[in-house]
């Protein structure tokens, strides 16, 4: 009995020395095992105890088992340190964070489709629907059901490309307002976005090619104000909750009342004379809007007493441009990617 | 149109501020393009030259005592050879401003000068168009006269646009009705009334198209022809027109005026005083006022006599019937046309002119009496003698009348405009209120005003008067309604996924030249189709619509100068019939650096096929089937098909090699082409439980004959275990000298899983011994070991 007792207290001090001295996990595991494990020498110890007396048996159980409770104590404490002295070690490394990181594997979206889904996706919170069609349409499509009958002037003011003598490639997105009403009993709450074609020459704020979206919101009592209220929306969405918008009379066949939409000049405010941007006017140019013309709508078979609407065209690229502050819409075609980059 | 303020003045009362009726226009419709500035001068008054005498002690110089209406005569020297005594000339007295110079007392040469006879130059006007040296005026004004605020010299000219439904706004009388109802203060016009009368000789005319619907003929004698009076000079320049002798400048300054323009024929010269309107013969020759040669068809319209073609109608006079300085007799035309005509008329002459600019947009008849009228006026004034206008074809007739409601304006504009203030408006631009009701009113637009004529043009006067500034901004409740965005939402989805995936968006031009496709064809390769061709292309580099994205994309990725990744969405095109077919496409491609790799193994189109699988499963929640496929363009061994229920949905693969070249492309490129038209659906996915066992695998190494796919062997193996097997995929290939030649090994790798228990080693082997058997008896593959 004594003499498990002596040989205890010896494996204990000499466990205790292997387990402070182990300096990783893997040295405190091999002490584990060489002390507690199957064939460790906790184990050859209990094996001696059925050479005791029976009487002694219990007793030296006891002592075993308190030894053992003891060492693996003692293991917790010696994990635990070894466990603070690696995070020690780790928290004392340090990196050159700014380092460069390899280049982003996102790609980017053109600017032109970056615009446009930021003006549709402030129409569909409104509940519009977003529509495409067709690049080339009919002359029915493009003018006669829009008022533009065959000797209007108007139509001079689109310079079309023409594939035969009625198709062409449109001149504006109008034509979706009737491809949908076509297809469509009112209401109708449309964006449509899209390629445009017309043969201006080339410069620096014109193209042959370029993108419209048009809005058309057709039900019972529409009227001008929510065209105001839902275009002032969007110029806020796109330039800044500062923004107004300001309708000036026009004329364009497809509404009546017309109107061209000015909103504050995004980069001077109107503050000052000399801006580049505006021409010190202090608004900036959108496009044209206006209520339905009555004719396009008996045209499409609706009731005028019933229901009214309202429809806007604008350009992307020049909203674009003013958005962006671009210089030259020419940009948008040649396809930089440091282009696309800094706009994303 | 350049509208000089001083002569807007002289039919409406205006702010002195420029930039107050500026902005007063633009809000009525007529946005002011440019503002002319003119020099503030001062000082400068009427005086006539009493006497000239020599300067003592200068040859080249001569002194005038200069009689300015005050008791003492001003004494000038001038250097000017173009002084007489009797002249009515503008003299800058002592302090006076000029736009380069201020007058002060000085000796000239031992003469003391007590001011300065001005040029034209001196008064801010085109010199050019004026007198050499002094500038001569009417001797009718009386002396002391203030130059500068009599003839508005220091008003600012506007350069206003003018929209083409308001041809009556093209003239100084129209902008001023304009300004007088918007800053409600009265217009002044000058009577219309014509002054001729009588006439025993009287022209005559005949109408043999129906595109002259009124032509007003009236007969002047005793016209001298010379220099027009300074107002009308002077007017005729701030208005950007050059002035060129009297009945030329009245002719201009009455279209400017009233709107209407005018011609006027030599009588001599006009055979029998008959006029003929008829379509020109074919091949008819016409010499125009400025000598331009014309050969017509029939399609011009032609003023003639008798004998022969006078002038091009509504565009421009003619040569043989134009006034010289000897003509004493003039006929005068003040005509209205079909605008449709004479528009199509100067498009294909390739002549605009001030008139056709009018013509073309069908002036309302009216105009024609107001200019007729007008003209005799001041030819009378002049010394002419006119005789009545004799007015042939169509008079003005009234428009019907319009009803209004200040409901219909509430439902339109959504602001609220008094009944009271929607007649006042209405009335301001010189409409007539025929009946009134407490909430209604019957109008009848005034003559001149023919786009007037359903209720919204009144609603739209309304509003322009009364300010667009007054609609407030409300939003609208958005009814529910049946419109889908699903073709919208799926190019979005398309394009946020690529660009997840690495890939930048291009945008490029749909119209290109035949360069595109030669390309192509001199690389070898047959182009699957022909262009659809624009009729009337800017130039030779945009006469076709192309059919195909990859052009364009391959001119990108060649002066890419690094491995990229790029997409675009564009709409293609193809012949069909007479018409034309429209499809939307989504190309896509890559290109690497070039990896040594043996030649049946390509990790380029991997790469590329495992993005065209993640795209369609994204967008469709579908997964397809891939079959080789030959695709011109594409590499014939290297280019696949996509299909979903026997949909191609999509053509991928590596870029024929001939192209690569053809288009300089350093790298090997690989290009996908997925028809949007053809995508089914996306289906909503349902939810499947996993089963709650755990699944086993099994590796197997294989070898086949080389025509066998991968895909067919996946499909064996699936087919032939049945449900047990929950995927099988090929993931390695290798062939050489241990499995020999014609033959290839494959790896693949089979999970087995049970829905109601844990798959057993036993029961796993065997299905794998199914499947080789399978494979053994259909493709006879033998395993690896």
């Amino acid at each position: 009995m004594n003499q498990i007792s002596q040989t205890l207290d010896d494996l204990v001090s000499r466990f205790s020395a292997a387990v402070s001295a182990a300096s990783d996990e893997r040295e405190l595991d091999a002490a584990r095992v060489a002390f507690l494990g199957r064939s460790g020498e906790i184990t050859v110890i209990r094996r001696g105890i059925g050479a005791l007396p029976s009487a002694e048996r219990p007793t030296a159980g006891k002592i075993i088992n308190d030894v053992v409770a003891t060492m693996e104590e003692q293991l917790i404490r010696e994990a635990q340190r070894i466990q603070l002295r690696a995070f020690d070690a780790e928290l004392a490394t340090s990196i050159d964070v700014t380092f460069p990181a390899p280049a982003s594997r996102l790609g980017t979206l053109h600017p032109i489709r970056t615009m446009t889904s930021t003006i549709c996706t402030y129409f569909e919170r409104l509940g519009f629907a977003v529509v495409l069609g067709p690049e080339i349409e009919p002359d029915y499509y493009t003018f006669d059901a829009l008022n533009i009958p065959a000797d209007h002037p108007a139509r001079e003011g689109f310079d079309s490309f023409f594939i035969t003598d009625s198709l062409l490639l449109r001149p504006h997105t109008s034509p979706m307002q009737i491809r949908t009403m076509e297809q469509h009993q009112p209401p109708i709450a449309i964006l449509a976005p899209g390629t445009c074609y017309r043969r201006d020459a080339v410069d620096a704020r014109h193209l042959f090619q370029f993108h419209q979206v048009e809005g058309l919101l057709v039900a019972e009592g529409i009227h001008m104000g929510h065209l105001k209220g839902v275009l002032t929306g969007l110029c806020r969405e796109l330039f800044g909750p500062q923004q107004n918008v300001r309708f000036r009379p026009s004329f364009f066949p497809f509404t009546e009342p017309s109107a061209e939409v000015d909103t504050t000049c995004p980069k001077c405010k109107g503050e000052t004379t000399t801006c580049n941007m505006c021409g010190g006017s202090g608004w900036i140019e959108l496009g044209g809007a206006g209520m339905v013309h009555p004719n396009v709508l008996r045209e499409m078979k609706y009731d005028t007493d019933v229901v009214s609407g309202w429809a806007f065209g604008f350009g992307i690229e020049r909203l674009a441009l003013t958005r962006y502050e671009i210089d030259d819409i020419r940009r948008f075609y040649e396809n930089d990617p440091d282009f696309s980059r800094q706009l994303r | 149109m350049r509208a000089p303020i001083a002569w807007l003045r002289e039919f409406v009362s205006l702010p002195t501020a420029t930039n107050e009726i500026a902005d007063r226009l633009a809000m009525l419709g007529f946005p002011v393009d440019a503002i002319e500035r003119r020099p503030q001068i001062s000082g400068v008054v009427v005086g006539r030259i009493a006497t000239i005498e020599k300067h003592p002690n200068a040859d080249r110089l001569q002194v005038c005592h200069v009689d300015v209406g005050a008791e003492k005569a001003l004494i000038i020297a001038t250097a000017a050879t173009n002084v007489a005594v009797g002249q009515t000339i503008p003299v800058a007295t002592i302090g006076a401003v000029l736009p380069h110079i201020t007058i002060e007392r000085r000796k000239m040469r031992g003469v003391e000068s007590e001011g300065m006879m001005c040029s034209a130059d001196e008064l801010a006007l085109n010199p050019e168009w004026f007198d050499d040296g002094i500038m001569q005026l009417d001797d009718d004004l009386p002396l002391g006269t203030d130059v500068v605020a009599h003839f508005g010299l220091s008003d600012d000219v506007l350069d206003v646009e003018i929209t083409s439904n308001r041809v009556d706004a093209m003239s100084m009388i129209g902008l001023a009705r304009e300004l007088s109802a918007a800053f409600g203060s009265p217009l002044t016009t000058p009577t219309f009334e014509n002054p001729g009368s009588g006439d025993n000789d009287a022209p005559s005319v005949t109408f043999e198209s129906g595109d002259c619907t009124q032509f007003i003929a009236q007969r002047f004698d005793r016209v001298t022809n010379g220099i027009a009076p300074a107002w009308m000079r002077i007017r005729l320049a701030l208005a950007g027109q050059r002035p060129i002798d009297r009945i030329v400048d009245i002719s201009n300054y009455v279209m400017l005026e009233t709107g209407q323009p005018l011609h006027f024929y030599d009588a001599r010269e006009v055979h029998g005083g008959h006029f003929i309107v008829r379509n020109a013969h074919e091949g008819e020759a016409l010499t125009a006022l400025d000598d331009a040669e014309y050969t017509l068809t029939p399609q011009s319209l032609v003023i003639a006599d008798e004998q022969h073609a006078l002038g091009l109608a509504g565009l421009k006079g003619g040569k043989s019937s134009a006034i010289s300085p000897d003509s004493t007799s003039l006929i005068l035309e003040s005509a209205t046309f079909n605008g449709a005509r004479i528009r199509t008329m100067s498009r294909v002459l390739g002549l605009r002119t001030d008139a056709s600019s009018r013509h073309e947009k069908s002036l309302p008849p009216l105009l024609a009496q107001w200019g007729a009228a007008r003209a005799a006026q001041l030819l009378i004034a002049s010394g002419a003698h006119a005789y009545a206008a004799h007015q042939f074809g169509t008079a003005p007739s009234p428009a019907p009348v319009i009803e209004i409601t200040e409901h219909a304006v509430e439902r339109t504009l959504g602001m609220h405009v008094p009944l009271a203030r929607i007649a006042m408006h209405l009335q301001s631009l010189g409409c007539e209120i025929r009946t009134e009701t407490a909430s209604s009113l019957t109008v009848a637009p005034p003559l001149w005003r023919r786009d007037l004529a359903i209720p919204v043009d009144l609603i739209e006067e309304v509003a322009r008067i009364e300010g667009y500034d007054g609609i407030l901004a409300v939003l609208p409740n958005v009814p529910v309604h049946s419109v889908s965005s699903a073709q919208y939402r799926l190019e979005e989805q398309l394009a946020q996924t690529l660009v997840a995936l690495g890939y930048d968006e291009l945008l490029t031009y749909s119209l290109h030249g035949s360069d595109d496709l030669k390309r192509a064809e001199t690389a070898g390769i047959q182009t699957s189709h022909s262009s659809v061709e624009v009729r009337n292309p800017l130039s030779e580099e945009q006469r076709y619509l192309r059919y195909t994205l990859a052009p364009a994309m391959f001119l990108h990725l060649a002066r890419r100068t690094t491995p990229a990744r790029v997409f675009e969405i564009g709409h293609v095109f193809y012949p069909f019939g007479e018409s034309v077919t429209e499809n939307n496409v989504l190309t896509f491609g890559l290109t690497i650096d070039a990896p040594s790799e043996p030649a049946w193994k390509d990790q380029g189109f991997l790469m590329l096929k495992s993005d065209v699988e993640a795209l369609i499963l994204e967008v469709t929640g579908r997964t397809g089937t891939t079959t080789a496929d030959q695709r011109n363009g594409l590499h014939p061994g290297k280019s696949a098909t996509l299909l979903i229920d026997g949909a191609e949905v999509a053509t991928f693969g590596r870029v024929d090699p001939r192209l690569q070249f053809a288009y300089e492309l350093a790298r090997p490129t690989y290009l996908a082409h997925v028809y949007l038209d053809r995508l089914p659906d996306r289906r909503i996915p349902h939810y499947v439980p996993p089963s709650k066992f755990p699944s086993t695998y099994r590796d197997l190494a294989l070898v086949v004959s080389l025509d066998a796919s991968a895909a067919q062997i996946e499909d064996i193996v699936s087919q032939s275990i049945g449900a047990l097997c929950t995927s099988a995929r090929i993931f390695d290939e290798y062939r050489g000298a241990q499995v020999g030649e014609g033959r290839k090994s494959l790896a693949i790798r089979i999970v087995l899983q049970k829905t109601d228990a844990t798959i057993t080693d036993e029961e796993a082997d065997a299905a794998v011994g199914i499947a080789t058997e399978t494979l053994t008896r259909d493709l006879g593959a033998t395993l690896r070991i």
